[in-house]
């Protein structure tokens, strides 16, 4: 009732690209035979150090403004760029092509490349981690919000320019305001995102929590890992919540 | 005041012409219903009277200007004098009711005014003037989802009169309300109408309301226009052929 027959096709060929991935990646249950070790390693990480609070506070709040700052300028300069990558506002067809190609090549560069190049041309420290966390904001943001733009409804744009609005006005009036809460809750998952790759970023030298982290475990500290991870876990969370307040005021 | 000479209007990948070589003239003062089947070209009509389409052949001629002819810059003067309400409102969610119909002077201002939100003392004198006048004077600081559909088209009424506008076009505005509050809002359409001696061009579905309220129906027959009279003509025969 449920199932057609070329369901079965589809399930058969499922299995075999599981099969064939465990493959690739040497998947294997049988190590967690030796599952002792990791407990013994872990036990290393407790009791926490704490001697270092302070200090990983202040990464905390470097590694926040990091993610903030980085994702915030991405939407700044992606809203605009929205609408010029939206069928529907876009003023000629030319610069629509233009600039989804334009937007997706940015996309497909991940921040970490980004974060590479700029740390090595501009040198070490948090300022090329911003940059590289806003260029791919860019390219995220401005497909999300051009594809809110074009699902938005019509309407109110016909009736600004019945008032005799300009084209550029009429479609900021007649848009943003209905795409506004999509707006900010696809910010706020991007800003969630940023946290994290600005631990990565971290780990090649751009400053905050995250170098601390990777520095603590190169180092052998694991005490004071437990607590880096633990800081890291609160942000996440305290941003998650963060998040459904203001969205739940916007709506 | 409004003439539309030869117009015709050919949707790209359709054979049958929207519209097809349509000759019309108005007066100041007139109250027009256009009637037709759905598809029959009555959108399209009005459209291409504040040129939100361009017409594919002939010319509208508004106060001896050829709105077909014109570029954006005036065309957008020529549209501030045409106030537009619409079957689902079009109204600007998330905004509130003064703030709706404050976009009606739009056309009047410069970007930047438009941009910042400044509005002189007399633009929000006459905004609320119009809200009151529409009778929501009530609601002037809720947001307009949270107003019922009869509400809503009060909102575009004001947003449409903050204009002052010549011609008041109407695309369906009551085919989306119940009967009760369409005559209310014919009944409101009708008192603007004579109050500010507007030309009223509106869609309607209903023969009924045309027929109460129209100085002059048009029907609307496969992009051609088959009747143009006084409502009184507009007879069971006339209805068969329009309806058929």
């Amino acid at each position: 009732m449920w199932f057609k027959r070329s369901s079965i096709v589809t399930f058969l060929l499922l299995i075999l690209f599981i099969y064939l991935s465990m493959k690739q990646t040497e998947f294997d249950l049988s190590k967690f035979a030796d599952f002792r070790n990791m407990i013994d390693f872990l036990s290393q990480w407790f009791p926490m150090d704490t001697s270092n609070l302070p200090r990983i506070i202040e990464d905390s709040i470097l590694t926040l403004a990091m993610a903030f700052l980085g994702s915030f300028l991405g939407l700044l300069v992606a809203l605009p760029i929205s609408f010029l990558a939206a069928w529907n506002t876009a003023p000629s067809r030319f610069l629509y092509q233009i600039t989804r190609v334009i937007l997706s090549f940015v996309r497909s560069i991940p921040e970490i490349v980004f974060g590479l190049i700029l740390l090595t041309a501009l040198g070490l420290g948090p300022f090329p981690a911003v940059l590289a966390i806003m260029f791919h904001n860019i390219g995220v943001l401005g497909k999300l919000v051009s594809e809110l733009i074009e699902a938005s409804d019509p309407g109110p744009q016909e009736a600004m320019k019945a008032v005799g609005a300009k084209n550029g006005l009429a479609n900021l009036f007649s848009i943003l305001p209905q795409i506004w809460p999509n707006v900010l809750s696809n910010y706020f998952y991007r800003f969630e995102v940023a946290i994290r790759t600005s631990l990565i970023l971290g780990f090649i030298g751009g400053g905050g929590i995250g170098q601390r982290l990777f520095n603590d475990f190169k180092t052998f500290q694991y005490p004071a890992v437990s607590l880096d991870v633990f800081v890291i876990m609160i942000i996440v969370i305290v941003v998650d919540l963060l998040g459904n307040i203001v969205r739940k005021r916007v709506i | 005041m409004l003439d539309i000479q030869n117009l015709s209007v050919q949707y790209a990948g359709n054979d049958q012409a929207a519209l097809s070589d349509v000759n019309l003239s108005f007066k100041r003062g007139e109250f027009v219903c256009v009637l037709g089947k759905s598809g029959a070209g009555k959108s399209t009509l009005i459209r291409c009277i504040n040129g939100l389409l361009k017409p594919t052949n002939g010319e509208v001629h508004f106060d001896g200007k050829a709105i077909t002819m014109l570029n954006e810059a005036d065309l957008r003067q020529v549209r501030r004098e045409m106030g537009m309400i619409f079957q689902h409102f079009n109204l600007i969610p998330r905004l509130t009711v003064l703030q709706n119909v404050l976009t009606g002077t739009f056309g009047y201002r410069s970007s930047f005014r438009n941009l910042i939100g400044w509005f002189s003392s007399e633009e929000l004198e006459r905004a609320h003037r119009v809200i009151a006048d529409v009778g929501l004077t009530d609601q002037t600081k809720k947001r307009v989802e949270r107003l019922s559909g009869g509400q809503k088209q009060r909102v575009g009424i004001a947003r449409a009169l903050l204009q002052r506008p010549k011609v008041l076009l109407g695309d369906e505005p009551v085919s989306s309300l119940d009967p009760g509050t369409s005559n209310h809002i014919f009944t409101l359409l009708k008192k603007i109408h004579d109050q500010h001696q507007l030309l009223t061009l509106i869609n309607v579905h209903d023969v009924n309301l045309a027929k109460r309220y129209a100085t002059r129906i048009i029907a609307v027959t496969n992009g051609k226009i088959t009747f143009d009279g006084a409502p009184n003509d507009f007879n069971e025969e006339v209805f068969e052929l329009t309806y058929q």
